[in-house]
């Protein structure tokens, strides 16, 4: 790039730092099986990468003598299990977020733990990443493990993967073995939606095909590690994807100022733009995009903002604002694929929310259809589901939601499932399928309406926010209700 | 209209998200509110948050008695230009009973001046989450942390059990006796801060850049003289040291490093240049192994 070319920004921001460098960031996951290795490959990485500072040097040099492994000096895993518990029994407990830059990029390292108690723990992981290492120990080659994180990266959305083929001088460099557990991953990864999928041999212990290349592996001409993440591209959004943003507050202000405020999900708005909401379908115009910093004319994916629009729609959070032509369906009913995350198992009468983008939603009703078997990949019928399986299921809604499918828009096609009683997170999924008005009202089903919650709602009058307390305080009844087993639905008579 | 890359683009509207996040979900939420660099953009992502609307939260200072004099001045000033409204938490037992770091191991005064008095302001005020400033490029254990961090009764954190956050969604619904702490900062590193302060022209105190200040030097670390309470050993005498700090804390207990970086530019040029990290300047953090995860399961930030 040219001097002249250089906008504004990059030149105030060169100031500050000398080399020119992409403004992406690549969100980079590590995982496999247990001891495969992975806290070593990018405490190696982070080393040789320069991502470690003198002081964290000293401290890791001093640690290591406690805990010398395989007749290395260094023991690079300490640099990523920052837990006691972690570093007392030498595993990974919990995922590590670490941040470095080259001279080319930045990154974001979260390196998730192996073990199969611990598989929540890495599906928080990959969910918030771009690209994935999946880390196999050479001398064991594809495990059971290894496919499940596979199963796990490919449900979040990971698009990108690349195989490790790790401890690599254990198996005295054999290109014959790396070959057949490459063509056994690839085997495996047909299953999947990956579009990009890579394979490098590497021993993170002596670094080997991380940031130097290899002199025991002539046989291998492909980039290392750290050249193969230098140049592959970060997750980029559909071009002219259609505009959404889930409505998180409403900002109210002096001069009757009444703003939406949210993150855009998807696609672009301008000022002038009609917008509608997905839930009611009443429309407006778009009259200011608010920032602190002033006015925007336009607002896309990612930016957070407040809109201000021409007519009041009446609408609060969990709300989702759209285009008007390409919208969200409006649903009761939806099909999902999940990973389930918490030590109790599904109960099919237990009280369970959905939390989409910025809504929270009753469940009616939910059923497992199939589960994925790890040996197979495969699909089986069932109507259980556990910690860490991979489940299809149905779920019936206590009032309808904006909702979109995963695969066109991840950011609105997302849910996690949360226990009403608790509050915790039981599982994660993505949208499948959704259908309006296929949530019939049976005889055993008690509706919740104005009639019913009268006595209850008695101080609530029309104002926006006696409004949104009204649907708060009509989900708490619901999950009450719910969760002794009386199934409900709201009616949303607006 | 500031002229912010979009690396730090992405790191404020991330920030401003969870923001609004929590305030949707939480019912009394606070920010502590430190008066050092991370508080300084913390501040101003929540500002940024809610504009045109107020703060719809209150800030906690919990002020140990023992930070420097320029961070106090700085803080009132702030408060006042800012109109905000400001909680002040001091463990008012301890500093009858003359709890102070020069007598008392960092752990025992870390733990009475600023866990117990934080929990203290915590649960008088009734706040169910508490928006703080951590980020996870600082320390080892801070690595590990979800963005909404669940505390259990006492506000104790256990590792083994932190909820899972996947994408964007944040789960912000309790248990019983849960109480949360939010950390809208959690992706930012150190040099993004300096980046972000320098782009979004914000003010900071004073301690930040390198001045002629009066120094002692112990174990091997300078500390500067702010007051005629630090004990003077037989025959010492403050030294005129060109000092600067990283991070802000108690005076007696962070030390300052030497320095001529005295302005924003040089500050930020050294800081990306640096080859120690910031919390080696942290006395407290090196006081025994695994340090800050203890004091973070006892409900320290």
């Amino acid at each position: 790039m040219s001097v002249a070319a250089l906008s504004e920004t990059q030149a105030v921001e060169s100031a500050i730092r000398p080399a020119a460098k992409s403004e992406s960031i690549l969100h980079l996951l590590t995982c496999g099986s247990v001891d495969d290795g992975k806290s070593t490959l990018i405490g190696r990485l982070l080393w040789d990468a320069a991502g470690v500072t003198d002081d964290q040097r000293a401290q890791i040099m001093h640690a290591s003598h406690g805990r010398a492994m395989n007749g290395e000096k260094i023991d690079f895993s300490l640099l990523l299990d920052g837990l006691v518990a972690e570093r007392e029994q030498g595993i990974t407990i919990d995922i590590a977020w670490r941040y470095f830059e080259t001279e080319s990029r930045r990154y974001v390292i979260i390196d998730s733990p192996g073990h199969e108690q611990y598989t929540r723990n890495m599906a928080t992981g990959a969910s918030h990443a771009d690209i994935a290492v999946l880390l196999v120990d050479a001398r064991h080659g594809v495990k059971r493990q290894t496919r499940r994180h596979a199963a796990i990266c490919n449900l979040v959305g990971i698009k990108k993967v690349i195989l490790a083929v790790n401890k690599m001088d254990q198996i005295d460099w054999s290109e014959e073995r790396y070959r057949a557990i490459e063509a056994d991953f690839r085997a495996i990864a047909d299953n999947f939606s990956f579009t990009d999928i890579a394979s490098i041999p590497v021993a993170a212990l002596t670094g080997a095909n991380v940031v130097a290349r290899s002199d025991e592996m002539p046989w291998y001409a492909g980039p290392t590690l750290l050249e193969y993440l230098e140049t592959v591209e970060a997750k980029t959004e559909a071009q002219d994807a259609p505009f959404r943003m889930p409505v998180q507050l409403v900002l109210r202000g002096d001069n009757d100022f009444r703003g939406y405020a949210g993150t855009v999900t998807s696609g672009t708005v301008h000022v002038g733009d009609r917008v509608v909401d997905a839930r009611s379908g009443l429309g407006a115009t778009l009259q200011r995009i608010v920032t602190m910093t002033g006015d925007l004319t336009s607002a896309s994916s990612g930016d957070a903002v407040t809109l201000l629009l021409d007519t009041d729609l009446d609408i609060s959070r969990g709300a989702v604002l759209t285009e008007t032509e390409r919208r969200p369906t409006n649903a009761d009913v939806l099909e999902a694929r999940l990973v389930w995350l918490s030590e109790k198992p599904f109960d099919p009468e237990a009280g369970y929310l959905l939390r989409t983008a910025t809504d929270l939603t009753p469940v009616t009703s939910m059923s497992v259809s199939t589960l994925i078997d790890f040996e197979t990949l495969s699909s089986h019928q069932a109507h259980d589901c556990g910690m860490n399986d991979i489940a299809d299921c149905r779920i019936l809604l206590g009032r309808s939601t904006a909702l979109d499918l995963f695969s066109d828009l991840p950011l609105t096609g997302n849910f996690v499932l949360v226990n009403a009683l608790d509050g915790a997170t039981v599982a994660g999924g993505v949208i499948t399928w959704v259908q309006t008005g296929a949530a019939a009202v049976g005889d055993n089903v008690l509706v919740l309406d104005r009639a019913r919650l009268a006595s209850l709602c008695a101080d609530l009058g029309d104002s926006p926010e006696d409004k949104a307390e009204y649907d708060r305080r009509a989900q708490e009844v619901a999950i009450l209700l719910r969760s002794a087993g009386i199934p409900v639905l709201i009616a949303t008579d607006r | 209209m500031t002229a912010l890359t979009s690396h730090l683009k992405l790191l404020e509207a991330e920030s401003i998200h969870i923001f609004r996040e929590a305030a949707a979900q939480f019912r009394t939420p606070v920010l502590l509110y430190s008066i050092g660099k991370d508080s300084t953009v913390l501040l101003h992502l929540a500002r940024k948050a809610f504009w045109p609307a107020k703060l719809p939260f209150p800030l906690l200072h919990v002020d140990t008695t023992w930070k420097f004099r320029e961070m106090i001045a700085f803080r009132d000033r702030i408060v006042a230009e800012m109109g905000l409204d400001l909680i002040v938490q001091t463990n008012h037992d301890a500093v009858a009973k003359n709890i102070n770091p020069f007598d008392y191991p960092p752990s025992v005064y870390t733990d009475i001046m600023k866990t117990q008095a934080l929990r203290k302001g915590l649960d008088d005020g009734g706040f169910d989450a508490a928006f703080g400033g951590a980020r996870r490029d600082e320390e080892a254990s801070r690595a590990k942390e979800r963005v909404f961090s669940f505390r259990a009764n006492g506000h104790t954190w256990d590792p083994r059990l932190q909820r899972p956050e996947m994408w964007q969604l944040l789960n912000g619904r309790l248990g019983k006796d849960e109480t949360v702490r939010v950390f809208p900062m959690s992706n930012w590193t150190e040099a993004d801060i300096w980046r972000y302060i320098m782009l979004e022209q914000l003010e900071v105190v004073p301690l930040y850049f390198a001045k002629e200040r009066p120094t002692v030097e112990r174990d091997g670390q300078l500390l500067m003289v702010d007051d005629d309470r630090i004990p003077m050993k037989p025959g010492e005498q403050p030294v005129m040291r060109k000092v600067r700090f990283r991070t802000l804390g108690c005076y007696p207990l962070t030390a300052a490093i030497e320095s001529e970086a005295e302005d924003l530019d040089a500050v930020v040029t050294e800081t990306l240049g640096a080859k120690v990290s910031e919390r080696a300047g942290r006395l407290i953090d090196h006081d025994e192994v695994g340090a800050m995860e203890k004091k973070k399961r006892e409900g320290y930030f």
